[in-house]
């Protein structure tokens, strides 16, 4: 009896030792490669070199192209935590009829192909004939990075106590600046933690941009997608662990300023 | 009690207004592409710079008069359909482990390895499945180093490499929607029809499985909503061997320019996932008892 409770256990971690190992392993290969002096993939790994991360450094595309996606998703930082943080506030305090239907609504873009909305957003641009602008871009990135802030927001917004705020009122604080002195504190590590998930969300977002860069600014996701159909060295490797780091440092933020937890129930 | 503090609770708060900017960016930004696409579907051509345009439904006609976009639609489908099963195959034992795991640090440990890959773009992951599959990449290369065999296998350039990648992409969204379904099974259950003689495999087929149903149900939806519409990976995974709907769009873009039939392949690829959005929120309305949203 006991030999075999063992044998299922040995079973149940090696599985998921497997699993993890599936996860993690890609991400893993991609510092090796950054790392590796050769100019192709070769494996196993012959040295430790910086080559990659210099050409990726120097290179006017690579970086003309980081820069963009950086000043892009900087700018949907902060329009969807303005945009996303209010209609969180006014669906979890506005009492709206219909707010359930309406969250529904504003979660929405998370659930269609975002390939979808970048083709319609270029073909409204085409209609209207506005050429592909930046902020075009950044509107299309916004669209899309507003679910996130309202999400954890809302979370934010239904856990804290509402007696908080009548508190305060009752103590003769005008609305206004319940507002500002309660409610805002309460509910900015939850604006924040969706504005930093909104930041990484555009940062490295490819269909709609796919659509939408101007054809002489191109984002980090579309160059390393463009080159990529024809080159595969290091450079790329390069690349993609400055994205994985920036990720992993945002992984670090998020749990410092709001925890994990709470921001996953999806 | 409560009553008494709140007395005013039909009235819209004045602070509904701050939903404004909202309405604004999605009426913008959303309605109208959307309308824009489903107009395009139906016109002969781009009403902008050309004053000649009618109505049609000649791409809705060519889309299912040809068998080459039907096919096309049905592998969208079948690698949908096969992921999303990998995906609940290799998502629920960590998905279980992650809920069941008593320690605190190592619930950490395991969220941060299940989210590290999900904020880790999907144009840097599928160019790490390349590393991996190529005929000259890190599984071929070691295989042959090995003398396991001669010549690479073609491990990418087809539906496997595709559906590989895909699995690695979103399984972490299958994992974190069942981890919150596992986590609010009582373990007593398990624990009381192990002491009435089942054993463990039982005991998991006859009383978490069946619990954790919505969590199934809520997990493969998303990943099959996500993955009939992913273009990197197919495109750079699948060569010249795999055609989806999200390729068939950007080439009717990028190469031939015509926006009607992009529309139109837009709209029936938007109407598969419409019904797999609406299944969505139905399931989870009906387990969750509302309380979810989208």
């Amino acid at each position: 009896m006991k030999r075999r409770f063992d044998l299922g256990n040995a079973a149940y971690y090696t599985l998921n030792g497997a699993i993890l190992t599936f996860l993690l392993a890609p991400i893993a290969i991609v510092t090796v490669f950054a790392l590796n002096p050769t100019p192709y993939i070769s494996f196993p790994p012959v040295g430790v070199t910086w080559r990659w991360f210099d050409k990726f450094l120097s290179s006017p595309e690579f970086m003309d192209a980081f820069w963009l996606s950086f000043r892009v998703a900087l700018a949907v930082l902060v329009l969807s935590m303005l945009i996303g943080g209010l209609c969180a506030l006014a669906l979890a305090r506005g009492n709206l009829p219909g707010a359930r239907l309406l969250t529904a609504f504003f979660m929405s873009p998370l659930m269609l192909p975002a390939i979808l909305t970048g083709l319609a957003l270029f073909q409204l641009y085409l209609i209207l004939d506005i050429g592909r602008p930046v902020w075009g871009l950044i509107m299309g990135h916004t669209l899309v990075a507003v679910p996130y802030v309202l999400r954890t927001t809302l979370a934010v917004l239904h856990n804290f106590d509402r007696r908080i705020e009548e508190a305060a009122a009752v103590h003769g604080a005008t609305p206004t600046r319940v507002f500002f002195e309660v409610t805002l504190p309460l509910i900015q590590p939850g604006v924040m933690a969706g504005g930093i998930f909104a930041f990484i969300v555009s940062f490295d977002q490819f269909p709609i941009s796919l659509f939408l860069v101007p054809p002489r600014g191109e984002t980090l996701p579309v160059v390393l997608f463009n080159y990529m159909k024809f080159d595969l060295d290091g450079a790329i490797a390069a690349a993609s662990m400055v994205s994985i780091l920036m990720a992993v440092s945002v992984v670090v933020l998020l749990e410092k300023v709001i925890g994990l937890k709470a921001y996953v129930k999806l | 009690m409560a009553d008494v503090l709140r007395p005013r609770r039909t009235a819209v708060s004045p602070i509904a207004w701050a939903l404004g900017p909202a309405i604004l960016l999605f009426i913008i930004f959303f309605i109208m592409p959307f309308g824009t696409m489903a107009l395009l579907s139906f016109l002969s051509g781009n009403p902008a710079n050309n004053p000649n345009v009618f109505f049609t439904t000649r791409h809705y006609e060519r889309f299912f008069g040809d068998s080459l976009y039907f096919e096309a639609l049905v592998a969208t489908l079948r690698i949908g359909v096969i992921t999303t099963l990998a995906s609940l195959l290799i998502g629920y034992p960590l998905a279980h482990w992650m809920a069941r795991i008593p320690s605190r640090l190592g619930h950490a440990l395991l969220l941060m390895a299940v989210i590290a890959p999900m904020l880790t773009g999907i144009v840097v992951r599928t160019f790490a499945w390349m590393t991996l599959l190529q005929d000259r990449g890190v599984i071929n290369q070691t295989l042959m180093a090995w003398g396991l065999t001669n010549e690479p296998i073609r491990l990418m350039y087809n539906e496997f490499g595709t559906i590989l990648a895909l699995v690695h992409i979103y399984v972490p969204f299958m994992v974190l929607t069942l981890t919150g379904v596992i986590g609010r099974i009582d373990e007593r259950l398990e624990q009381a029809a192990r002491n009435l003689g089942a054993n463990r495999v039982r005991a998991f087929i006859e009383v978490t499985l069946p619990l954790s149903l919505p969590g199934i149900l809520a997990g493969s939806l998303l990943v099959f909503a996500l993955s009939i519409s992913a273009y990197v990976t197919p495109f750079l995974m699948g060569g010249t061997d795999v055609l989806t709907l999200p390729m068939l769009i950007y080439q009717q873009v990028g190469a031939s320019f015509n926006m009607g039939f992009a529309g139109a392949l837009g709209i029936i690829l938007l109407g598969v996932s419409l019904v797999v959005v609406i299944a969505y929120n139905n399931v989870l309305g009906r387990f969750a008892g509302g309380e979810k949203m989208a």
